[in-house]
């Protein structure tokens, strides 16, 4: 029987220790679950996995041999398969090419036999039972079917190990049925499998071990049927999140409407309306693609609107430009960190004035004295971890680089501040003082926008819930009467 | 890398960066110098200076440009379509300054159809400059049917052989320029904007930084400094030669790199790229000091460009390596 196991695994990457000496085995025939937040470092350990990062430190043994791995194409070789949670085929290619990628049988004299390719295809096609056709272009599927053509590429190169990273992330209940009696077929073969979520309904349907991971530890690994949600949750985030939010020093004084949008319309976002008022944290729930992001971006200036209205303090407003949006008093901290939000190779001095440069001038000319006393403040405000104002914010942990993000929008004395995915890949400790920092700034006044696809955050930081399906608004919510079950009514409801 | 203390204007230039690419300068000047005793001669140092006026120039403008995350590629051709046009202007009876004037004023336009072609076409920067290179190249051959243009206006000739203390017009030219670009880079907002567009255009856009406005600007002052120093150039020359300053940003961008500004963006200064400038062009006076033959120097310059890259990669390592360390001990 095949087994894979890590030996006190470690990986260091500049701002963090994502790994810390990680042990645990699987073996074959188990559909093993790793459990963990966002940062926990799941990811980092698919990656050691399938040999894109190699370990700073420990052993990975496959069927008791020490593996070291240089590249992805050693540990397919070697029959490691990942399914990930974005797909990657070729959409113009059909479903044969697609499974055979790299190894396509061709005729005597080297051109593709497609013939033979198309049978062995539909032979796999078989096994798994699915409704498609190896002559089918990869586009044409839904996005089920695309992922199960992944697995079928896996299963075709006689894989040890299958890993699931998010998988039922975009599948409705019907695919997610499906996806699962495939991976039982494919434990019954002896594979081993590796399935990544923090789906718990899931976890509990189809996994016979649960490995928990937190902040880059191993934390306990148990038999599935021994276990119950909340000991994994606990185990998970290390205390009850419940009180997290129970905990928050919340602004109770709300003032008038500071926001309103009205019948607002680009191509992805399709008449949104509401009104946000001074002092409130408004949530905005809803499935990866709802167009919340959309929407922001529009009311910031990063993208294109035509149709609609903005009013801003009364004032219709239409920024065709951030640098428009900011002078009126409005802060996007983006979802996107690293490609939208830092500049890695910047000071966090630079990254906390970058948006609010003119408060640290005179005139054109930098002040030196003032940035740093600026940075400092904020530094101190926002209990950023950093040795001096100096360090590349790109060295700093998540949850700190997230903080500068927060100290650079509230130097721009904004009077409304769109927070996207606030907490995304931040530890949980960090998350707690995030959420406190999005209280104080409505405390201020500020109108406080949250986007975040996490619904116990969602719940548990807003004064008031909208909701977005295929960019309309589909639900407004009373966070103290709804329930994530509501929410996720409203976030998959198809409206007209 | 990139360690500054406590905030002075002295510690934005960076000595301790700075530090190692002035100790290769002066050992290259050493080790010419004891090659050849007259590399350090009175009339050989002038000589340096002179041929980095006009390279300077276009120095200026890569710095600006490679910080941002661009190169200009086109700096050599529109120097000497510049040269040229000047010649072909002052020679058709046109008084000085509107001469001059038309002249910027057409390298400013070169500039923008530069930045057009990388912003709203969204072309890359290598390519889009590279078709201007080939253009304007070949423009100047045309407005001069081909063959070189004799510059007989005496005032315009005395902007390359009029010398104050010893010392010819264009090295001061150069130096005013370098200072003040040099002080709006470390000081101003603007030139704060331009790091923060080489360091991450995306996140310098939705800080509320006009990125593209940026980019545009400074292709149109590379293209305005690359326009004087061609101008400069056939003053010195007494004729703008349209095969003039071929390679000119080749020399430009090793200077540069050599400089400490990194081929990613966001990152150098100035004064590096001054250092890097004068051990480019100190390096090429001294293979002609030795009487090496040009064809091999062309090959000795490729090899530095080489060099200069392979520092820059071994510069980003250490930049990485570094945070690594810190991270272990914090942890």
């Amino acid at each position: 029987m095949s087994s894979l196991e890590f030996r006190d695994i470690s990986k260091i990457f500049p701002g963090v220790r994502a790994l810390d000496r990680i042990s645990f085995q699987a073996n074959g025939g188990e559909v093993v679950a790793m459990l963990g937040e966002n940062g926990a470092g799941k990811s980092t350990l698919l990656k050691i996995l399938n040999g894109d990062y190699k370990a700073d430190g420990g052993q990975y043994l496959l069927d008791g041999e020490e593996k070291h791995f240089r590249s992805p194409l050693e540990a397919i070789e070697a029959g490691i398969s990942i399914i990930y949670q974005e797909r990657q085929f070729v959409p113009y290619l059909s479903v044969a090419e697609n499974i055979f990628m790299e190894d396509i049988p061709v005729n005597r004299l080297g051109f593709i036999d497609f013939r033979e390719l198309n049978r062995k295809a539909q032979e796999i096609i078989d096994v798994f039972q699915i409704p498609i056709r190896a002559e089918t272009q990869i586009r044409d599927l839904s996005v089920a079917h695309q992922q199960m053509v992944e697995i079928m590429k896996a299963y075709r190169r006689n894989p040890k190990v299958i890993a699931f990273d998010e998988p039922t992330a975009s599948l409705s209940d019907a695919e997610i049925d499906t996806l699962f009696t495939i991976i039982r077929k494919l434990k019954e073969q002896g594979i081993i499998i590796l399935y990544v979520s923090h789906r718990m309904k899931e976890i509990f349907r189809i996994t016979d071990q649960v490995v928990v991971i937190k902040d880059g530890r191993f934390v306990a690994q148990l038999a599935t049927k021994d276990t119950t949600e909340s000991e994994l949750i606990k185990l998970m985030v290390g205390r009850d999140l419940g009180n997290v939010y129970g905990e928050l020093d919340r602004n109770t004084q709300m003032g008038d409407v500071i926001l309103e949008v009205k019948h607002l319309r680009n191509p992805w976002v399709h008449d949104v309306s509401f009104q946000l008022h001074r002092g409130e944290i408004l949530g905005f729930a809803g499935l990866v693609g709802a167009g919340r992001t959309e929407t922001m971006r529009a009311i910031f200036g990063a993208d294109a609107w035509k149709e609609g209205e903005i009013l801003l303090d009364n004032q219709s407003v239409h920024f065709r430009s951030p640098r428009e949006a900011i002078r009126a008093g409005i802060g996007l901290a983006t979802e996107d960190r690293k490609d939208q939000g830092i500049f890695a190779i910047r000071s966090v001095m630079d990254n906390i004035n970058v948006a609010s440069m003119e408060k640290v001038s005179k005139g054109q000319w930098l002040v030196p004295s003032k940035e740093r006393e600026t940075a400092l403040e904020a530094i101190q405000d926002f209990r950023i971890k950093t040795p001096d104002e100096e360090k590349h914010i790109g060295e700093l942990s998540g949850g700190n680089q997230q903080k500068v993000i927060l100290a650079r929008w509230l130097a721009a004395d904004p009077k409304v501040l769109i927070l996207d995915e606030p907490t995304k890949g931040i530890d949980v400790g960090a998350k707690a003082e995030i959420y406190q920092m999005a209280c104080d700034l409505a405390k201020r006044g500020i109108g406080v926008i949250v986007i975040s696809s996490e619904l116990p955050e969602i719940i548990g930081l807003s004064d008031r819930i909208l909701v977005m399906h295929n960019g309309r608004i589909t639900g407004e919510l009373n966070p103290k009467e709804t329930t994530e079950a509501e929410i996720l009514g409203y976030a998959m409801k198809e409206t007209q | 890398m990139e360690k500054s203390k406590k905030g002075s204007v002295l510690s934005n230039i960076q000595k301790s960066s700075n530090l190692g690419i002035f100790i290769a300068l002066i050992l290259m000047v050493v080790i010419f110098t004891a090659l050849k005793g007259s590399y350090l001669s009175r009339a050989n140092i002038l000589n340096i200076l002179v041929s980095c006026s006009v390279v300077g120039l276009v120095t200026i403008g890569e710095t600006y440009l490679m910080i941002a995350g661009q190169i200009d590629m086109s700096c050599g051709s529109i120097s000497a379509f510049s040269g040229v046009m000047i010649a072909v202007l002052l020679k058709g009876g046109w008084p000085l300054v509107p001469a001059i004037l038309a002249v910027l004023a057409t390298a400013a336009l070169i500039g923008l159809i530069n930045a057009v072609l990388v912003t709203k076409l969204n072309i890359s920067f290598f390519i889009a400059t590279l078709a201007t290179q080939s253009i304007f190249r070949g423009l100047a051959f045309i407005i001069c049917g081909g063959k070189s243009i004799a510059v007989t206006h005496a005032a315009f000739l005395k902007i390359g052989s009029t010398r104050i203390l010893g010392i010819s017009l264009p090295v001061y030219i150069f130096l005013v320029l370098i200072i003040i670009f040099g002080v709006i880079l470390a000081r101003t907002r603007f030139g704060r904007s331009i790091y923060m567009v080489g360091g991450n255009s995306n996140a310098a856009r939705l800080a509320g930084i006009q990125a593209k406005q940026v980019v545009t600007l400074l292709f149109v002052f590379s293209s305005l400094l690359a326009s004087m120093g061609g101008m400069i150039l056939a003053s010195r020359m007494n004729s703008g030669q349209p095969s003039a300053s071929e390679g000119l940003e080749f020399d430009a961008v090793t200077g540069c790199v050599l400089g400490g500004v990194a081929m990613s963006g966001g990152i150098g200064n100035m004064s590096g790229a001054l250092i890097g400038l004068m051990i480019m062009q100190g390096f090429a006076n001294g293979l002609s000091v030795l009487n090496v033959q040009s064809f091999w120097q062309k090959v000795a310059k490729g090899l530095l460009l080489i060099v200069a890259l392979t520092f820059d990669y071994i510069r980003n390592q250490q930049r990485q390596k570094e945070a690594l360390k810190l991270l272990a001990e914090r942890s």
